[in-house]
């Protein structure tokens, strides 16, 4: 494939200036970034131009940036898979809000299908429109999967995802294997539909996701209204693997009147880094 | 205790049913009884019935010891009406069943001549009834007893005498009993249609295959479903009807019939579509020592106009296109289980509980309208709330602390009360209050908590109870 696309470009080469060199050899470097973005085989329905980010500086900044000809079109793949967890047992809930915000930060509107087993809608209940509304989300969009065996919520995610008709599929699976997860990536790939996979069992299983997310929750501010009441949910992010990006960690809040993700001023408190160092230990535990 | 039924060997030892055991037994010293169980004996007529699907879609048990098949436009499937017969009778005794297989154009003369009929003489051509039926007995009518015994002892021995008379005079010489008889002369000869043949309507379309080699592994089985589903998408495209739901029978050479039903949301003709409900389900069907025929019955039809499906799928019709989305739906209740899929539709209740329930996934889901002011809710509540041990440092106001599945969590931050009065016309006696407070613990973990009942009015009754209804992300 490369040498049949250099040929070309060669052969258009000769015999001109230093300027239209450098046009030639962006031009070249375009062909190549297109060549590169079209997988073999499916040819996918997605705008894959229209970048998807977090809207915060340093999270974007390790995303991969090659997915385009500018800097400004990096972002995560929508036809990948994203995984999230806890960092422990008890920051699933807060794994999988930040899943529904990424959601709404894409802005794709359609249906999402929800799929689900038994074990997490028996431990932590069922998906409830009114919190869904209040993260910024519209309950409207969602189709419910609740399956009695967790074999077949893997099932029906790798079947609305090669359909193509949902706009986005959010999973939520207790236990994964590598030859699972690279199904579901090749199911996302095919019907050209992002996958937001919660995972129960915590990142440390290989998987082939394309961005794996940890996700703790971290004391909040106040309410702008009320100094005693909780104000924007605030996440500890880590991204330990973004295919072409690179590990990052910070701290966010989630705003869901504006929907965006908004640094946490909270890093440089001294309250919450000294609480960070005596919790580090315990999210490796978790990981673990 | 008199005998059910006997066999052939015991007949020629000259033993007819009805007769008393004990005068059989003194007849045959050596008799081999069992008991009658009527109730399997028509179960097992009931399958029988259903393997009968094979010949016709159209099929019931009649009576205790007879089956109706519909056989109109099926007969050119078999070679002709007398072939058809004959394979008939062939494939029940292939099965042990001992069976006379009678032939005419109404249920009434098809009865008669299953059992009254001469060998070779059981089919009635169309309009030839009247000469077929003549000579039968009285009894061939399917009268009640003492009708038939009255009419032989008026000497009217054969269907033609009865037949012969004016109806006048028949229905003055015999008062009361000649209504029944005209009935069932009417029914016979298609004046009138009969009402104890009730059976089920044939479905708008269907398709069947016959295999000369009987068919075992599971990649013939779904090789022949491609087919049915082809043929039947044709015939469907040609009457421009679609399909909502789809019955599969697999009919096995050992007289077992494997049936699979599916159902469509929207009416359908789709035959890759419609072959991707039934994934899953072919698998658990069991071949036995091979599958002869196949039978495809659209159910239930509806009209649809001629449309440009293929399209749809190569992302023409949009992303979410609500066909697209319609199709996947199908394929998940079909494999899931119709309320394993759902949407969430809110419903006017201030209990938590109670303010949204589950509705059809097709469609687009309610709209909600936006209500400012009212305290967050968590992503997912608990099914059930439930009990923790708190602390408040005053007797109605905000926990300080509390323990949850055995960790103890300090509370810093809360907001609240929300409080949410029972609704009188629901709740029992024992529904109270509840004060609802969202409140952050050290960690930034969030809780949704309440308080059922206040301290002020439980007065020596049950003090309130904490409990915790969800979790914030």
């Amino acid at each position: 494939m490369t040498s049949s696309c250099s040929s070309e470009r060669v052969s258009a080469g000769p015999g001109v200036s230093a300027v239209s060199k450098d046009v030639g050899l962006a031009a070249l470097r375009r062909h190549i970034a297109a060549l590169e973005r079209r997988s073999p085989g499916a040819a996918s329905p997605v705008d894959v131009s229209r970048p998807w980010r977090t809207g915060i500086e340093a999270l974007d900044g390790a995303l991969p940036a090659d997915r385009g000809p500018e800097p400004a079109s990096a972002g995560l793949a929508l036809n990948g898979v994203h995984e999230a967890a806890g960092a422990s047992p008890a920051d699933r809930p807060a794994a999988l809000a930040f899943l529904a915000a990424l959601l709404v930060r894409l802005g794709r509107h359609g249906p999402v299908a929800v799929c689900q087993g038994p074990g997490s809608v028996a431990r932590l209940g069922r998906l409830y429109g009114p919190g869904w509304r209040d993260l910024g989300a519209d309950p409207a969009d969602l189709v419910i999967v609740e399956t009695r065996h967790e074999r077949d919520a893997l099932w029906a995610m790798e079947e609305s995802l090669r359909s193509g008709a949902a706009a986005t599929v959010l999973g939520e699976t207790e236990q994964l294997a590598f030859v699972a997860s690279r199904r579901l990536a090749l199911a996302a790939r095919e019907g050209g539909t992002p996958l937001l996979l919660l995972r129960g069992d915590g990142l440390a299983p290989a998987s082939a996701a394309f961005s794996r997310w940890r996700v703790a929750a971290w004391p909040g501010s106040a309410s702008p209204f009320d100094e005693a009441a909780p104000g924007l949910p605030r996440w500890h992010l880590e991204l330990t693997r973004c295919r072409g990006g690179r590990p990052v960690t910070c701290i966010v809040e989630w705003n869901r009147e504006t929907g965006h993700f908004d640094m946490a001023a909270a890093l440089a408190d001294r309250p919450a880094a000294s609480r960070t160092a005596v919790r580090r230990p315990a999210l490796e535990r978790a990981a673990g | 205790m008199v005998l059910a039924a006997v066999n052939r060997q015991a007949e020629a030892g000259g033993l007819v049913s009805g007769m008393r055991l004990a005068d059989a037994r003194a007849l045959l010293p050596r008799l081999a009884t069992a008991g009658s169980r009527p109730e399997e004996d028509r179960r097992g007529l009931e399958r029988l019935a259903l393997w009968c699907h094979r010949f016709t879609p159209s099929s019931a048990v009649d009576g205790a010891d007879g089956l109706l098949l519909d056989i109109t436009g099926c007969a050119h499937l078999f070679g002709g009406e007398a072939t058809m017969a004959v394979e008939v009778e062939a494939r029940l005794a292939g099965l042990g069943f001992e069976a006379r297989a009678g032939l005419a154009d109404t249920p009434a003369a098809a009865w008669a001549l299953a059992r009254f009929g001469d060998e070779g003489r059981r089919i009635a051509e169309p309009r030839l009834t009247l000469t077929v039926l003549a000579p039968l007995p009285i009894e061939a009518l399917r009268l009640a007893p003492e009708d038939s015994r009255l009419l032989r002892r008026l000497g009217l021995a054969t269907v033609g005498a009865a037949e012969a008379l004016p109806r006048a005079a028949l229905a003055r010489r015999f008062g009361r009993h000649s209504g029944a008889v005209l009935h069932r002369l009417d029914c016979a000869f298609g004046r009138r249609t009969d009402p104890v043949a009730s059976l089920p309507p044939p479905p708008a379309c269907l398709a069947r295959l016959a295999f000369p080699e009987p068919l075992i592994d599971l990649a013939a089985l779904e090789a022949a479903l491609a087919r049915l589903l082809d043929n039947l998408s044709a015939s469907l495209e040609r009457r421009r009807l679609g399909v909502r739901d789809l019955v599969l029978l697999f009919f096995r050479v050992d007289g077992g019939t494997a049936r699979r039903r599916v159902s469509a949301a929207r009416a359908t003709r789709d035959g890759v579509h419609l072959g991707g409900l039934f994934a899953g389900k072919i698998e658990t069907v069991d071949p036995g020592f091979g599958i002869d025929v196949a039978v495809l019955h659209a159910v239930r039809t509806e009209p649809l106009a001629s449309e440009q499906y293929r399209l749809a799928a190569d992302g023409l019709e949009g992303r979410g296109g609500s066909g697209e989305l319609v199709r996947l739906i199908d394929r998940l209740q079909a494999r899931l289980g119709k309320e394993s899929v759902f949407r969430l539709e809110p419903v006017a209740s201030h209990l938590p509980e109670r303010a949204e329930r589950r509705t059809d996934p097709d469609g687009k889901g309610a709209i909600r309208p936006a209500q400012p002011g009212l305290p967050q809710r968590p992503l997912r509540p608990f099914d059930r709330p439930e009990p923790v041990d708190a602390v408040a440092e005053v007797p109605d106001g905000p926990p300080a602390l509390f323990t949850w599945r055995r960790v103890r969590r300090r509370i810093v931050r809360a907001e609240g009360p929300e409080r949410i009065e029972p609704e009188w016309w629901a709740g029992g006696p024992e529904a109270r209050p509840r004060d609802y407070y969202r409140v952050e613990d050290r960690d930034g973990r969030r809780y949704w908590l309440f308080r059922a009942g206040l301290y002020r009015d439980a007065g020596g009754k049950e003090p309130p109870r904490w409990y915790i209804h969800g979790l914030y992300g």
